[in-house]
């Protein structure tokens, strides 16, 4: 008789198994004891898990989340703005248990150093610095040199553009945030492929102070830390990390 | 490549109204505590309206919208990693909704729960607590099949044992 290990049995009791391994699996329940027993056990874990989680469906949703998904003013012209302010005040209540500050502080902060405009340019920057190939942006020089040269551990503080965050992304790639301090001020977030610097994200931005750029994570605006957030594998590059991938040609 | 305009975040704040309560049981069965769950909820929906531009009407936008809940977890995990700030520990257990389940047995779940390594529980909340496929589970961590298989063969059987219910 053949044993049926933990991973085809979950995937019977999960309901994933294909027609022959279910068939299989009827069969040997038929006539064994131990085998019913784990399927018991298997489902009624599931069944444990339903009862813990399944009334919060029930619970009614806090007036502060809720009230995130209300409209914007009308003819308020970017959504985020009403998100900003909301997050703004609920970041500083002062009522709210310790805990909670401490994991809101970071993006309370952000919201509150960059004010964000949270507009993707993509097309409609009036000094766009990209080109398009294959319905894709890359970067154009002078920013493309900046991300091919740059290195935030050695920032440049009359360059226009400045380097925050460099990470290998989940596809393997390189890539890296800038702030493009020139009027207006973009932020953005650009990855390497075999074309140059493609733009995943970007934004207007405010101009960062001094200084600030190298705590990118926290002073990008939102869209751009969202991009990072989704794609990053692991940590974002130390010094040493990104002047090898530098050295590399960001392969 | 012509840009037609429809306003995503409308779209995608009218789709996420009646997706919050199932983004609260996540967000609860992810963290393992009410608060958290809340915070964590909130920065989910600021993080999906920033990034509404970003969302395909071919997407699910509840798979989409649990990513963006699984990856912001992550990120906090992370940043509570980096600044030793591990607090978990102490409030684990005040996630329990108000169910049929005895109290003992729903703060032992939790309990258990919040001891999974991060990539084993957020495969039990997304399977077992919120019903998606392997595939679909598979898919939203960007992992393959088998990997979801082993991992959420790997914390029922942590949970078995954390219960006393192992064979």
């Amino acid at each position: 008789m053949n044993l049926i290990d933990d991973d085809t049995l979950q995937a019977y009791a999960d309901g994933e198994l294909d027609a022959t391994n279910t068939a299989r699996i009827d069969a040997a329940l038929a006539h064994d004891d131990l085998l019913r027993r784990r399927l018991q056990q298997t489902r009624a874990l599931r069944a444990q898990l339903k009862a813990a989680f399944d009334p919060v469906l029930d619970e009614p949703v806090p007036a502060r989340l809720s009230a995130l998904l209300q409209p914007a003013r009308p003819q308020a012209p970017m959504p985020i703005k009403p998100l900003a302010q909301a997050a703004g005040r609920r970041g500083f209540d002062a009522g709210r248990r310790r805990a909670s500050r401490r994991w809101w502080k970071p993006v309370a902060a952000a919201t509150a150093s960059v004010a964000v405009l949270a507009v993707t340019l993509w097309w409609h920057a009036g000094r766009a610095p990209l080109s398009v190939h294959d319905d894709r942006q890359y970067a154009t020089a002078p920013l493309s040199d900046a991300l091919d040269r740059a290195l935030a551990s050695e920032p440049d503080p009359h360059a226009s553009v400045g380097i925050g965050l460099s990470f290998r992304s989940t596809d393997g790639r390189i890539c890296r945030t800038f702030i493009d301090r020139a009027k207006p001020t973009l932020a953005g977030l650009a990855c390497h492929d075999d074309a140059g610097w493609r733009l995943s994200v970007l934004t207007a931005a405010k101009k960062p102070e001094e200084g600030e750029l190298r705590q990118a994570a926290s002073s990008m605006p939102p869209a751009v830390q969202a991009a990072v957030d989704a794609r990053i594998r692991g940590e974002a590059f130390d010094a040493r990390q990104e002047r090898a991938a530098r050295d590399a040609g960001w392969r | 490549m012509e840009k037609r305009y429809v306003d995503p975040s409308q779209v995608v704040r009218e789709g996420l109204i009646p997706l919050l309560p199932r983004l609260r049981r996540l967000a609860r069965a992810l963290t393992g505590q009410v608060d958290d769950a809340d915070d964590l909820l909130q920065i989910v929906l600021e993080r999906a309206m920033t990034r509404a531009a970003q969302w395909r009407p071919d997407a699910a936008l509840d798979k989409w919208v649990f990513a963006i809940a699984r990856n912001a977890w992550r990120d906090e995990l992370r940043a509570r990693g980096r600044s030793q700030r591990l607090f978990a520990g102490e409030e684990a257990g005040v996630m329990a909704a108000d169910g049929n389940s005895g109290p003992a047995q729903k703060l032992e779940l939790a309990a258990a729960l919040v001891a999974l390594p991060p990539d084993h529980r957020e495969v039990v909340a997304l399977v077992l607590v919120e019903g998606l496929s392997y595939s679909e589970a598979a898919e939203l961590l960007q992992v393959p099949v088998g990997t979801v298989t082993s991992r959420l063969a790997r914390a029922r059987a942590a949970l078995q044992s954390y219960l006393g219910n192992g064979t």
